[in-house]
């Protein structure tokens, strides 16, 4: 490298590490104020914990009068329900849109790809009139069934997609063998689908766990809600006790980073795969 | 160039292929067009009724969206929410899409190293919850804490400092710049696999051209990712027309001060729920939801009449 | 094992017809080879009838049960494709065993069937592994076993070697041939390799643009083309064509005369004065001994050496050019003027519809 290439890519590398301090910063100075005292917080809020500063009062806090365990395990059920949904239902659908010929198929592929643009919290009066109706107020079936009409349209889309990469000749030499037709989508196409699940979640799961509007207006008990609105709700109420807000946030924070940098490289490889473009 | 649509189907006895289509396609379908289309088309039905204090509906045609653009009652708030939407919209185009294009641009850089470690830093904001990093940026913004203005001083700009998100002249732009910051890495990474997707012999032919980084960048690369670029910019339309969650978080039912930070999500919240102002109203708040689906539905529109068109798409 | 008959089959998207009226009867155990230009409706014959594309007109018999309306599964066949088409996400057994399972076929068989094939084809390390570990000759062998295992009564090869290069080509060229001899099983095979088609063959069949062009034996095919298109197809370097009219007719024979070449007669009752034909003979058939009627002169423009023999593109007096083989280490030089001749018995006539001439050298 001659010094001016080196130069560039040293400010290169000062760019980008000044916005991924920009990025995880704010993240990081909550979850690491969280463990600390009141006074610390307040004295030196940029040190990272220590001996003397290191404190779980606001932990206690939140656990002794939150539900945050309840909210926790509410939104594991609807986001694992409404994904497992969303996939199966999704696959399916983009499978049998993509690989039968049929009359308004067309049609109804346009009429899926509504969804994805308009947003369905536009029909929330009639879906809480619907929900109300039905005896589903304040339940997580309520949530589920919201979340995966929600999510099908974008998943059917980029499911199509993945689909149509799946050499063409798989499909009929499966057909050549004899495989019916629900065995070739179950058996031979879906397997292949797995790499489509990252994508799928980045652009309907994420958004499902992280959704505020359809808890605030379809759950009104604490064993329905889910965490992002129950933390919202613990954050409203606690407005004035730092050491509880700070460890309700990490505590919404924390999990969702430990599962993302888990499956990061799977995610980011699912949102670069070239589906969506 | 064959279709990749099967022609299994011609041979198949129509009932069997009516069964595979009910099988397939079935659950998807009336889930969809129970929980998403029949509500937005109902709620659009709705809103040519009016509701009586008894709970009777009766049909208004099209009263109440002369109520919600004639009367001052419900029109100056209305077209408040509405610019300020289009001052969100706006502060995301500009902001948004040129740090994400250019942080796409430096991801891209061939022979980079960390990529990996950059890429997974720079995204995780946008895997949070709106309500967690609108909530822990009003923390950090307070006066209180004193985190900003604390920064500002280490940089000789304590001066600068004020409490921005509880500024009518301030508030708006502020909340914008936090939703920008959590979302940049949708663009980010929607165009940073777009230039991935430009073949590397095409970079090459340029270089040998005699090209620098910075011409390729902008008269090769760019215009190659042009159409992701106009992706982008839609997806933002549509999220930000619709957004709900940050303002309401941070800010509250009432989108204060003073309704400086109100956009169509919380007024159409507020009209349909109530607050501690008035009564919630599920006919005007319907009339609100058509008229935020209309405007939408224009935004798509000029999109793929105006944009869509004109951007040609490149085969490699 | 069974024979195939097609009668008037039709291929229609839309308004392009892609199959026009074609017509085959293969016999049980025949090895019949489908060539032509690409786009000319092979794979489509071929998936038609594995069922896997429906006909927009015609009927497919395979073991004389006419087969239009069965699902590919029924009809006995087994396909070989191009890409192979290996599951990726089960090993090498679990592919050739999937598809028994759905016909009905019990456990124990299928494992003798499994057994056999991998026997057959030397696949016997390789059961457990997975195709992306498996080279591109190991995965075509795989591809075959599965086609195998299913006992079909006619196996459909889509150009089963083009992806392998050409060494391999060369053996799994003779392992198809002596697998053939060994099932004694009828084959449709598609390729683009002429060496494949003449090597392989007992039959080929030469298509072009939806249309069956002749079908014949493969030395057939090359000794006696029907037509002009088929003599352009067959060969390579192609065959050299040559403008010419019937000069006069006079018992029994007619006068052929063109530019760039000498007259000759032709032994053919067929003939009026003034048609117009074309000649043709094959690069390989003009040599520089004086042995035949037919003899054209140049000069030597190019010439290609490739060894055992030479490609000389010599350009006639009226500026045209023709290919010659010359064997032997005597080649021309360019810029040398040369005359080559050929046996009457290598002189193809067409008339103005392109047909063959048939004349008394065919016999
Ligand atoms: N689904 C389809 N719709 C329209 N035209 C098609 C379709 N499938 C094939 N064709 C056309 O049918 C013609 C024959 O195609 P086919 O694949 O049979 O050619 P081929 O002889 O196998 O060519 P190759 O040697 O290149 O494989 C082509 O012109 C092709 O464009
Ligand atoms: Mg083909």
């Amino acid at each position: 490298m001659t010094a001016e290439q080196r130069a560039r890519s040293l400010g290169v590398h000062l760019v980008l590490i000044a916005y991924s301090l920009l990025a995880v910063g704010p993240i990081l100075l909550v979850v690491m104020n969280s463990f600390k005292t009141r006074s610390a917080i307040f004295g030196s809020p940029l040190a990272p914990p220590d001996a003397t500063t290191f404190s779980l009062v606001g932990y206690e806090k939140v656990f002794r009068s939150s539900h945050i365990l309840t909210y926790y395990s509410n939104s594991l059920i609807v986001t694992l329900v409404s994904m497992a949904l969303v996939l199966l239902f999704g696959a399916m659908a983009a499978w049998a849109l993509t690989e039968y010929r049929f009359r308004g198929s067309t049609a109804l592929a346009l009429f899926l790809s509504i969804g994805i643009m308009v947003p369905i919290r536009l029909g929330s009066v009639a879906i809480l009139n619907m929900m109300r109706s039905a005896g589903l107020n304040d339940t997580l079936t309520a949530l589920i069934l919201v979340y995966v009409a929600q999510g099908l349209p974008m998943s059917i889309f980029i499911l199509s997609e993945f689909i149509q990469q799946i050499p063409k000749d798989l499909r009929d030499a499966a057909r050549c063998d004899g495989v019916p037709e629900t065995r070739i989508f179950f058996e031979v196409v879906a397997p292949l689908l797995r790499p489509a699940i990252a994508t799928v979640a980045v652009f309907t799961i994420v958004p499902i766990w992280n959704d505020l509007w359809f808890p605030l207006i379809l759950t009104s008990s604490d064993s329905t809600h889910t965490v992002t609105l129950g933390v919202q709700q613990f954050l409203g109420q606690y407005i004035t006790d730092w050491n509880s807000v700070l460890a309700a946030l990490s505590m919404a924070i924390l999990p969702v980073v430990v599962i993302y940098v888990i499956l990061s490289r799977q995610l980011i490889a699912g949102l670069t795969s070239g589906a969506v473009k | 160039m064959p279709e990749s649509v099967s022609n299994i189907t011609a041979q198949m006895p129509r009932a069997k292929l009516a069964g595979l289509l009910l099988f397939f396609l079935g659950p998807a379908v009336a889930i969809y067009s129970l929980f998403s289309i029949y509500p937005l088309v109902a709620t659009m039905a709705l809103s040519t009724y009016t509701s009586d204090p008894s709970g009777g509906r009766h049909f208004v045609g099209l009263a109440n969206f002369q109520t919600l653009l004639g009367d001052a009652l419900w029109s100056k708030p209305f077209w408040n929410a509405f610019g300020n939407n289009l001052i969100f919209f706006a502060v995301h185009m500009c902001v948004q899409n040129p740090i994400g294009i250019a942080l796409a641009g430096l991801l891209s850089l061939p022979g980079l190293r960390l990529k990996g470690f950059y890429r997974t830093v720079m995204f995780l904001p946008t895997m949070l919850s709106v309500v967690i990093v609108g909530f822990s940026w009003n923390l950090i913004l307070s006066p209180l804490w004193g985190v900003a203005s604390g920064a500002l001083k280490a940089v000789g700009l304590g001066s600068l400092f004020a409490p921005w998100l509880g500024l009518e002249s301030s508030a708006l732009v502020t909340l914008s710049l936090i939703s920008v910051w959590q979302f940049v890495g949708i663009p980010m990474m929607l165009i940073y696999a777009a230039l991935l997707n430009i073949p590397d012999e095409l970079i090459d032919a340029a270089r040998v051209d005699g090209l620098g980084h910075f011409r390729i960048f902008f008269h090769i690369k760019l215009p190659l990712v042009l159409p992701t670029i106009s992706l982008v910019s839609v997806l933002t339309f549509v999220a930000n027309f619709n957004a709900f969650d940050l303002i309401y978080s941070v800010k509250g039912a009432l989108a204060g001060p003073n309704f400086a930070t109100d956009i169509l999500g919380t007024f159409f919240y507020r009209t349909f729920f109530g607050n501690q102002l008035q009564l919630g109203n599920p006919t005007m708040g319907s009339a609100v939801a058509t008229v935020m689906f209309f405007i939408i539905l224009v935004g798509l529109c000029l999109y793929l009449f105006l944009v869509q068109r004109r951007i040609r798409r490149f085969a490699f | 094992m069974a024979n195939l008959r097609i009668e008037h089959l039709n291929k229609r998207y839309g308004a392009t017809t892609v199959l026009n009226d074609v017509n085959l009867k293969i016999e049980d155990g025949e090895f019949v080879v489908l060539v032509g230009p690409s786009g000319c409706g092979k794979s489509t014959l071929l998936r038609m009838i594995a069922g896997l594309d429906g006909a927009s007109g015609g009927d497919i018999h395979i073991a004389g049960k006419p087969v239009n309306t069965l699902a590919p599964a029924e009809r006995g066949i087994a396909m070989v494709f191009q890409s192979y088409a290996l599951y990726p996400h089960m090993n090498v057994r679990k592919n050739m065993t999937f598809g028994l399972k759905f016909t009905g076929v019990p456990p124990a068989e299928r494992e003798r069937r499994v057994a056999e094939a991998a026997r057959m084809l030397r696949l016997e390390e390789l059961l457990e592994r997975y195709p992306r570990d498996l080279s591109g000759g190991q995965r075509q062998r795989v591809a075959i076993g599965r086609a195998i295992v299913r006992e079909p009564a006619v196996f459909l090869f889509d150009e089963p070697l083009s992806n392998l290069d050409a060494a391999l080509r060369v053996s799994t060229r003779v392992e198809i041939a002596n697998l053939h001899r060994l099932l004694k099983s009828t084959i449709v095979y598609v390729t683009h390799d002429q060496v494949e088609a003449m090597t392989l063959a007992d039959r080929i069949v030469v298509m072009n643009k939806g249309c069956i062009e002749q079908v014949g034996r493969p030395l057939d095919l090359y000794y006696a083309p029907a037509n002009l298109f088929v003599a352009g197809f067959i060969g390579s370097p192609a065959m050299n064509f040559f403008e010419a009219k019937v000069g006069s007719v006079e018992g029994g024979c007619a006068r052929v005369a063109g530019p760039g070449f000498r007259s000759f007669d032709l032994p053919t009752a067929s003939l009026r004065v003034g048609d117009t034909l074309t000649v043709g003979v094959r690069p390989e058939h003009l040599g520089r001994g004086e042995d035949g009627p037919f003899a054209v002169e140049g000069v030597v423009e190019l010439v290609e050496r490739l060894g055992e023999s030479s490609f000389a593109y010599v350009r006639r007096a009226d500026d045209r050019l023709f290919v010659a083989e010359v064997r032997g280490r005597q080649t021309p030089m360019p810029g040398e003027r040369a005359t080559f001749f050929a046996a009457a018995r290598d002189v193809h006539v067409f008339d103005a519809a392109s047909l063959r001439v048939s004349t008394q050298n065919d016999a």
